[in-house]
């Protein structure tokens, strides 16, 4: 018999009171002056350590990015970074200056290019491109940070922190941090005697810095309806009268692409003239969305539940508690992790858009000389196959997919997209550059953001392909080509194949759902600029400088 | 009150033609020189660049509430607007028909850049016939109507035109000023003019501004049937039109004023104070029936 193990079963809480003590030997307070903080970071983070730097593609703790990258690579090096989103110059310094070696993240956004380079001269590692439910997963498996550096709004004096409406991540990073013998540092932008409330309690984070310049906060879900194109109009239509309406889809998630924001304009005149008003998108996995705001005004939307939220809908968010998440003081609570799951397993539809296609369905975003990652697309775009309670919408997908006995539903995922993208790059090909983007990182997998067997149906200006009705991978391939339009994949469709498809309801034309392309005008949209919205909003919408034109 | 906002249509985002089709009484309009009969500009052609059958311009006749009306309406959306040979030659035809036609007005739905560089000495001459012909049909009694609500809005020489009209009616959306936002900020600086805070632009050359500021008679809603409406009640009104040497004085007498008092402002904004305006910084968010009363309120 083996002698019981001998060991110390408190390292981790040993390591944590070795750091608190370099710090407090340094005569640091929980509260750290701002031109110290290269200092503490070096005084609490050891080499080789797993760090969580928090930012998506909202809010971003900037400043302790910033000043992580100012740390000497002769003290802080072969750091293992976990992070949601590369997303400002200076994630990415802190590789090219050798103070980090590994990442594993979710999204890159801008910095992709940088980061395919790094690649490319193995000055990085990259553990994995996750979804944002599988990074967060990790955070309590095998990936959980040593150090924690987030973002909030403001502290008190003891320490409690309030974020504010973009609660987004940080709730997940501290959880799984704070409890595994971790350090949490918030820098946050005020200090407040009483905060409007606590989304963070104090016991859970060790330090608190007040940044020189506000958390930077990115607009990434304002769409400007001027934008938005009158064949983007027609998809819409088409997406509406073709797929809302025909399954019911009550509750859903939409991308961030003019073509959803397109449906979210028509849902107040198109779909209402059409009868969907409390039939359709009632309940959403949603950022605050401008673009939303009609329909919410007009009675549409019962309940929306977000990721995070959007510059400028602070106060519209306020004042429709009724449909927003909101705290006891009135603002915007919002929580990535519960949003991701509540559009992984409690939405019926995904619709968003892609860059490329294949055929079989397989969409990426990825293109060569970037890495892009994944993002929550992937949660919401994927068939959840634990899902179990029943919905008009999932029961009919899962008939169409699996004949009048299957055992389960099926979730819609559609993908919406134009047959070409600008510089006239078609959207339908026959390999996705994500396998010579595999060969260039050396990875065991292509990065595919939405999988062909999840893939419900794919809505081009050409019509509607609906891939649960299809029965054999060679009728999948002709309903995509189908709907190609005179892209390469699309003129090498067959045509009695495509014919016969049409016949069978596969493939629906504009026509065949009653639909005259020639009536896809703007005009029908329920606002066409961005003061439409703040007119709909009753003024409370703020939009950011830059999407104003007065 | 909401549902205001459904299925509104844009005059800003109309074509030429379908802005004529929301102004003029439904299937009265007539083209002239329809597009089997007009030629592409040949200047264009010499310059390899792809030209229009009506060279930007559509000129006719038509009716509005009953009333005989000729009409000439730009399109933006061709090289902005640009007034090139034969564009230039079609809207001087149209006014000279004017003349010996007599209609109740002659409409002109701005929407120009000013002159079409390519075409610069052609067209420059252009605009000078243009101007000529409108005082011209002036001088006949024959009211010259002016519609500012494009995307180029009036620039250069149609800015000229455009202040050369009987009256001007504009949307919030219209822009009127001599040089555009781009060339004052090549010339002078982004320190005297940052041609790229559209707002700022807006506040300079807007259509809330100019009609703040007296410059165009009419305010109306970017939407057709309200510029048909406009032009409606200016036409109802009989509007004599010849201007006497006495009121050109005064005219020329308000300008100069007008420099006086406003010369040192920097924005709209700083105007609008100076005009009075209790809260400018709301004047954007303003609609077209409230910047009116603000506005008869400030004459009062």
């Amino acid at each position: 018999m083996n002698a019981p193990l001998s060991r110390n079963w408190d390292s981790l809480r040993q390591s944590r009171r070795d750091r608190l003590a370099r710090a407090a030997s340094q005569d640091f307070a929980r509260a750290v002056p701002a031109d110290r903080i290269v200092d503490l970071l070096e005084a609490v983070i050891l080499p080789g350590d797993r760090v969580c730097l928090e930012g998506n593609n909202q809010k971003q703790a900037d400043f302790l990015a910033e000043s992580l990258a100012d740390c000497d690579p002769a003290r802080l090096n072969n750091l293992q970074m976990v992070q949601s989103v590369l997303a400002l110059p200076s994630h990415v310094d802190l590789f090219e200056r050798g103070l980090a070696s590994r990442l594993d993240f979710s999204f890159s956004g801008p910095q992709g290019g940088r980061l395919a380079k790094l690649v490319q001269e193995r000055r990085i590692e990259i553990g994995a491109i996750h979804t944002y439910l599988e990074l967060f997963g990790r955070y309590f498996m095998d990936l959980t940070p040593n150090v924690a550096l987030i973002a909030a709004q403001a502290a008190d004096a003891e320490g409690n922190l309030y974020l504010g409406p973009n609660t987004e991540d940080t709730p997940a990073i501290v959880e799984a941090t704070a409890f595994k013998g971790g350090i949490v540092i918030a820098q946050v932008n005020e200090r407040l005697d009483k905060l409007p409330r606590v989304d963070i309690p104090a016991d859970w984070v060790d330090f608190t810095v007040q940044a020189p310049h506000p958390n930077y906060i990115e607009p990434l879900f304002t769409r400007d309806p001027a934008q938005i194109t009158e064949v983007q109009v027609l998809m819409a239509m088409m997406a509406i009268k073709g797929i809302y309406a025909e399954y019911g889809v009550t509750r859903l998630n939409h991308g961030i692409g003019f073509d959803t924001a397109a449906i979210e304009l028509l849902l107040p005149t198109y779909a209402a003239e059409l009868g969907l008003k409390g039939k359709i998108c009632t309940h959403w996995a949603l950022n605050p969305h401008p673009t939303l705001i009609p329909a919410i005004e007009s009675g549409f939307v019962e309940s929306v539940h977000s990721f995070g939220s959007e510059v400028g809908m602070e106060a519209y968010v306020a004042a429709r508690s009724d449909v927003f998440f909101t705290g006891a003081d009135g603002s915007m609570r919002s929580n990535r992790a519960f949003c991701q799951t509540a559009g992984l397993y409690a939405c019926d539809m995904f619709i968003g858009s892609t860059l490329q296609m294949d055929l079989a369905g397989n969409s990426s975003t990825a293109t060569l000389g970037r890495i892009a990652g994944f993002g929550g697309a992937p949660n919401m775009g994927s068939d959840p196959h634990g899902r179990r309670h029943v919905s008009p919408a999932w029961l009919k997908a899962g008939r169409e997919a699996g004949g009048a006995n299957a055992v389960r539903g099926r979730k819609l995922v559609v993908q919406m997209v134009e047959t070409f993208r600008e510089h006239m790059a078609p959207v339908f090909v026959e390999e996705l550059d994500a396998w010579k983007l595999q060969a260039a990182m050396g990875a065991e997998l292509p990065p595919i953001m939405i999988y062909g067997d999840d893939v419900s149906h794919v809505v081009t200006e050409e019509g509607i392909a609906n891939l649960l009705l299809c029965r054999t991978p060679e009728e999948r391939e002709q309903a995509i080509r189908g709907v190609a339009g005179y892209t390469a994949v699309g003129l090498g469709r067959d045509r009695r194949t495509v014919e016969n498809l049409r016949d069978r309801g596969i493939i629906r034309r504009p026509q065949d759902l009653g639909i005259d392309p020639r009536m896809a005008s703007r005009d029908l949209l329920a606002a066409r600029s961005v003061k439409d919205l703040v007119r709909w909003s009753d003024g409370l919408y703020a939009p950011p400088a830059r999407f104003r034109n007065w | 009150m909401k549902r205001d906002f459904n299925l509104r249509r844009s005059w800003f985002e109309a074509s030429a033609r379908a802005r004529l089709a929301g102004l003029l009484d439904a299937g009265s309009g007539k083209e002239l020189l329809p597009p089997a009969a007009a030629e592409p500009s040949p200047h264009l052609a010499a310059l390899g660049l792809p030209g229009a059958f009506d060279d930007g311009v559509v000129v006719g006749s038509g009716r509005l509430a009953g009333r005989p009306v000729l009409f000439a309406a730009q399109e933006g959306q061709f090289m902005g607007g640009g007034v090139g040979e034969i564009h230039g030659a079609k809207i001087v035809g149209l006014l000279r028909r004017a003349l010996r036609e007599g209609p109740d007005a002659v409409l002109l739905l701005l929407d120009s850049g000013g002159v079409r560089l390519h075409e610069a000495n052609a067209g420059l001459i252009a605009i000078s016939e243009i101007m000529r012909a409108v005082l011209a049909v002036r001088a006949a009694g024959i009211p010259v109507i002016g519609l500012i609500g494009g995307s180029c809005g009036a620039f250069g020489g149609m800015g000229i035109v455009a202040k050369l009209c009987s009256h001007l009616v504009i949307s919030e959306e219209g822009r009127l000023a001599l040089s555009g936002p781009e060339v004052i900020e090549t010339v002078a600086g982004v320190e005297e003019f940052d041609a790229r805070d559209r707002a700022l632009v807006w506040r300079v050359t807007g259509g809330k501004h100019r009609f703040l500021m007296g410059d165009c008679q009419a305010f109306v809603d970017d939407d057709p049937a309200a510029f048909r409406a406009a032009v409606e009640a200016l036409l109802a009104e009989s509007p004599v039109d010849v201007d006497e040497l006495a009121q050109l004085r005064r005219q020329q007498a308000a300008l100069t004023q007008r420099l006086a008092v406003f010369g040192q402002c920097r924005d709209g904004l700083e105007v609008w104070q100076a005009l009075g305006v209790a809260a400018p910084e709301n004047v954007p968010m303003l609609d077209a029936r409230a910047l009116v009363s603000l506005k008869e309120g400030l004459s009062a």
